[in-house]
């Protein structure tokens, strides 16, 4: 017989995923089915957001009986939400009846115009089905209408850079800078469009993010590989003056310096990393030869 | 990412292969594709179900000669289409590889969206760089619809230059030596567990003390490998 300590730990550790939006599918399936088969009376309330979480869980890992008994559960107890009918949707979706599913979104719609997450789910549906310019249109028409929702912004960019629309992505990029100033991996990325946009002024500009990304986590690997490819690139142009020139040696020798001490950290006392350590420290050696 | 789960896609599952695949003598245009190859773009793709990857195919055998793609290095899950990580990880595998006398000769690639395995322009565009530097690169995409149990064929699409441009291989050119083995490998690397030991280069950047030449696993699959069997 398992221990009430035991039941609240995983319990516990359910709420920890679900509040930093981690997508570890099967450990939710593995904790969670458990959870609610044998110790559902001893959850309380959290029970119903347990099966809503363990729902979606199963869906990520193809297990329709699981998500099929959670989502009954919640039809009995939450008769008329929308909140179980979107979880109904994304059944239908994850079995690829995208019609029927966009059914339901729309009933969701017709009933309440802004409920977001349907409208979420159905341009997920577009996505699902290869169609990233439908899929970036509705998305935009829904930022317009809900300018503050970050996740969507997010989502944009990643659309853009697929479809490789930099200039788009970047923008998206500065809006989620603006609101999340203190966020290093959007300075991260944002660095990384430029740098990719390429020319002396993209390259100068994703530099400096590189380096405020840095700034605010200096352990990002990341920024600091970028701030050297960038400072060293700048550094080899043609086209800039001395000074510039020089600023930018500076800045990549540094950032030699602290990726050489970062690895040797990283190597100490581990041998089955010695070849990831050694191939570092060429490419950072032939890339001097390169810049000067 | 959406505040849910943004498109459900096919979850890849393991092949059960019961079909051995029949081979030819050496010709002209064919390439071998290494058990230990395969085994890790496919961990690699299983890993990652619902984003796109992409890593670098490498031989060691000398240029000229038959054409074997004798491993492979997983680069990356997220945004694949970005310069800086990209152009590091070639620069970083390119001085592995002088180190251990292996050159890159192709490119791999899996697409989040399960049901278009056609090349992406930025897997055209990084195939059209190894192509620079090797005249006989391929480019290989992975089926992602053909990556479920009981599938009989390889779960790959390969592409070669032909008239400047990339043009799909004959299946026959494409040899996959004990192909029945080599599935029953990458299903003992899920039941064991070490699937997980796979890193890409991307996780690799996320922790540094994790190694994407995957020496720890390399080890277990060539344990795998039988002896008997020579170069598999």
């Amino acid at each position: 017989m398992i221990n009430l300590s035991e039941v609240y730990k995983m319990r516990d550790k359910l709420r920890k995923w679900r509040e930093e939006n981690y997508r570890n599918s099967e450990q939710i399936v593995d904790v969670g089915e458990e959870l609610i088969n044998e110790h559902a009376s001893k959850l309380g309330d959290d029970v119903w957001i347990i099966y809503e979480q363990v729902m979606i869980a199963a869906l990520d890992c193809s297990r329709d009986d699981l998500a099929w008994s959670c989502l009954q559960e919640l039809k009995r107890q939450f008769p008329d939400s929308h909140r179980v009918k979107r979880l109904a949707g994304m059944r239908l979706e994850a079995l690829e009846r995208y019609e029927d599913a966009n059914k339901l979104y729309d009933s969701i719609l017709q009933d309440d115009p802004t409920n977001t997450a349907a409208r979420k789910r159905k341009i997920s549906i577009l996505q699902a089905q290869g169609k990233s310019s439908e899929a970036i249109r509705e998305l935009n028409e829904y930022l317009e209408q809900f300018v503050g929702d970050q996740e969507a912004w997010h989502e944009l960019s990643e659309l853009y850079i697929n479809e490789h629309d930099y200039a788009k992505a970047a923008f998206c990029l500065e809006e989620l800078m603006m609101t999340n100033p203190h966020n290093h991996l959007y300075c991260e990325q944002y660095a990384e469009v430029k740098y990719t946009q390429g020319g002396l002024e993209n390259l100068e500009l994703a530099r400096k993010y590189f380096a405020q990304a840095l700034k605010l986590n200096n352990r990002n690997m990341r920024a600091l590989f970028g701030l050297y490819m960038s400072a060293s690139h700048i550094a080899a142009s043609p086209k800039v003056s001395a000074k510039v020139k020089k600023d930018n040696v500076k800045y990549a020798a540094w950032a030699t310096s602290q990726i050489s001490r970062a690895y040797q950290m990283a190597g100490r006392g581990k041998k089955e990393n010695k070849c990831s350590v050694k191939a570092v420290e060429e490419m950072l050696e032939s890339m001097q030869i390169t810049m000067s | 990412m959406l505040e849910d789960d943004s498109g459900v896609t096919k979850k890849r599952t393991l092949p059960l292969s019961s079909l051995s695949v029949s081979f030819r003598s050496h010709e002209m245009g064919e390439v071998e594709l290494s058990c230990l190859a395969y085994a890790k773009m496919y961990l690699h793709a299983s890993q990652f179900p619902r984003c796109s990857v992409n890593g670098l195919l490498l031989s060691s055998s000398p240029a000229g000669g038959a054409v074997c793609i004798t491993d492979c290095v997983p680069l990356l899950h997220t945004h694949l289409s970005l310069a800086p990580i990209t152009q590091l990880a070639l620069t970083q595998v390119d001085a592995w590889c002088s180190q251990t006398h292996q050159r890159i000769m192709g490119y791999y690639q899996a697409n989040a969206c399960v049901s278009d395995s056609s090349p992406t322009p930025c897997a055209l565009k990084i195939a059209e760089k190894i192509f620079e530097q090797c005249n006989n690169a391929v480019l290989l995409m992975i089926d992602g619809e053909k990556m479920f149990p009981g599938c009989r064929v390889p779960p790959i699409v390969m592409y070669e230059r032909k008239d400047a441009r990339w043009a799909l291989k004959d299946k026959h050119t494409i040899m996959l030596r004990q192909w029945e083995e080599t599935c029953s490998i990458v299903n003992q690397l899920f039941s064991s567990g070490d699937q997980a030991l796979l890193v890409d280069f991307d996780s690799h950047l996320d922790d540094i003390t994790k190694d994407w030449t995957n020496q720890k696993l390399n080890a277990k699959i060539m344990e795998l490998v039988s002896p008997a069997n020579g170069n598999v």
